[in-house]
């Protein structure tokens, strides 16, 4: 059973991790690689669009109870779909675990790495690895 | 339960790491020479080998597609499809070659001391280790030119001009990793390039013999004015002129005038390589000539989708000067708060 269990696991991130990378603004002039962040929210927009995808997740502060809403960049629509994304993967009220870096300049958005829903873990095409 | 779980994550942290170093190799770099995701700084990225050689593919190499003439063909074999999986490379500087084709010694050896160095060199992904132009003293530097790099290096390359959705001119069409397909015309005498990205944009290639318009005839342009011919059948030569301003040469933010000429090579030594190698002369920006060069790898069985990048750049209206003032949209009245919805 664990085994199995890491095996899944395993395979999951392999079929999810042929992805690939599409550059569009700098980075760096935006996002910090030496903030990462791992969060999770309910889903309240989604925008399937270009250059970049966004999708906003409301955010509660487990101490204070204060909910915020995050702006999340990920990759192109096409990026995304090569890294097996549709443009209904992610709908609003899903819940989602996001991982990626925080902006630089203290604004509830952050850069995508990846996204995980449903038990499943997707790469975000984000344009972060390219400039490391 | 916490033990298995902990093995899994270990299992699927193993995976990934391969797995995204092998992706690296297979589907960006690919074809080997360039087709590398540039280090910041200067140092290539762990596993890349510092891009220089030739064919290191994933797959099986297969032999040149050839038109009935003889001529290589440069895109796809009919009754399949394909695309040339365009590679990133964000420093042009670390692809620039000698006479035999290969990196700069100071190039290599400067990629080795970076790769010593540990993680010196990873910079942009906000670690802030660009090393601007005295990093890169085989560049032929003109002081406006190093100093402007120098501005682009420490500002992380906030200001270029593709994060405005503006297209890249020149070698940079080659290094803007979305994908792209050449089309041969023999029959009309002209050479056409589809791009995905950057803009969603055409390359024509005038390929009937013509002469560069003259003088104001040349209009400037972002892609200039391409006049190509074939050197042989294995060859396509692009001499390109007429390039406006408003284009970078590079992610990086290595910058030109329209005083630039560029004089492109194109070669195809196997069906999954297309080499490319390009000469920039630019009186205006740079003392003497260099030479870049790079691969880019075929992606068997890719269509080009639809890539339309001003739809929703949200980058535009995040965007502020040296001084706090949005480059695009309102600006704030004096004593006014920016207007709500814009960050």
């Amino acid at each position: 059973m664990r085994t199995k269990f890491a095996v899944v696991i395993a395979g999951l991130v392999l079929l999810t991790s042929a992805r690939t990378m599409v550059a569009h603004h700098s980075f760096s002039a935006e996002f910090d690689a030496n903030k990462p962040f791992k969060m999770t929210g309910t889903v309240t927009k989604v925008e399937w669009m270009n250059p970049h995808t966004f999708f906003y997740i409301d955010v509660k502060d487990e101490k204070t109870g204060k909910v915020t809403n995050w702006a999340m960049e990920m990759g192109s629509p096409n990026g995304l779909m090569r890294a097996g994304w549709t443009r209904n993967t992610m709908k609003a009220g899903d819940l989602v675990e996001v991982e990626g870096s925080l902006a630089k300049d203290g604004s509830p958005t952050g850069n995508a790495r990846s996204v995980s829903m449903n038990g499943k873990r997707l790469f975000a095409a984000s344009s972060q690895g390219n400039t490391q | 339960m916490k033990n298995s779980l902990r093995a899994a994550l270990i299992s699927a942290t193993a995976v990934v790491v391969f797995s995204s170093s092998a992706w690296v190799l297979g589907a960006q770099q690919g074809g080997a020479a360039g087709a590398a995701v540039e280090g910041q700084g200067g140092a290539p990225a762990q596993g890349q080998g510092g891009g220089r050689g030739r064919g290191r593919q994933s797959g099986p190499v297969t032999p040149t597609p050839r038109l009935p003439d003889g001529t290589v063909n440069f895109g796809r074999v009919p009754g399949e499809k394909g695309v040339w999986a365009v590679p990133y490379i964000t420093n042009m500087a670390m692809r620039v070659v000698g006479k035999d084709g290969q990196a700069l010694p100071e190039i290599q050896q400067a990629q080795a001391a970076a790769r010593a160095g540990g993680g010196g060199a990873r910079g942009g992904g906000g670690g802030g280790g660009r090393g601007g132009s005295k990093s890169e003293p085989w560049m032929p530097w003109m002081p406006w030119s190093a100093a402007v790099y120098d501005y682009n290096s420490k500002n992380e390359s906030k200001y270029d001009p593709e994060g405005y959705c503006l297209p890249p001119g020149g070698p940079r069409m080659m290094a803007t990793p979305y994908q792209m397909e050449i089309i041969q015309q023999p029959e009309h005498k002209r050479l056409i390039m589809i791009f995905e990205g950057a803009t969603h944009i055409w390359r024509e290639i005038y390929m009937d013999g013509r002469k560069f318009p003259e003088g104001d005839e040349l209009n400037p342009t972002y892609l200039g004015y391409s006049v190509g011919r074939m050197e042989n059948p294995d060859t396509l030569v692009v001499e390109n002129k007429g390039f406006n301003e408003n284009s970078w040469l590079d992610y990086f933010g290595h910058p030109h005038t329209d005083k630039m000429e560029v004089v492109e090579r194109w070669t195809r030594p196997n069906k999954q390589t297309l080499h490319y190698e390009a000469t920039v002369s630019d009186p205006g920006a740079y003392t003497r000539p260099f030479t870049m060069a790079w691969d880019i790898p075929w992606r068997d069985g890719g269509e080009l989708p639809e890539y339309i990048c001003q739809e929703n750049n949200r980058y535009l209206n995040r965007l502020e000067d040296d001084l706090g003032q949005p480059i695009f949209g309102p600006r704030p009245q004096p004593g006014l708060k920016r207007p709500a919805g814009t960050r």
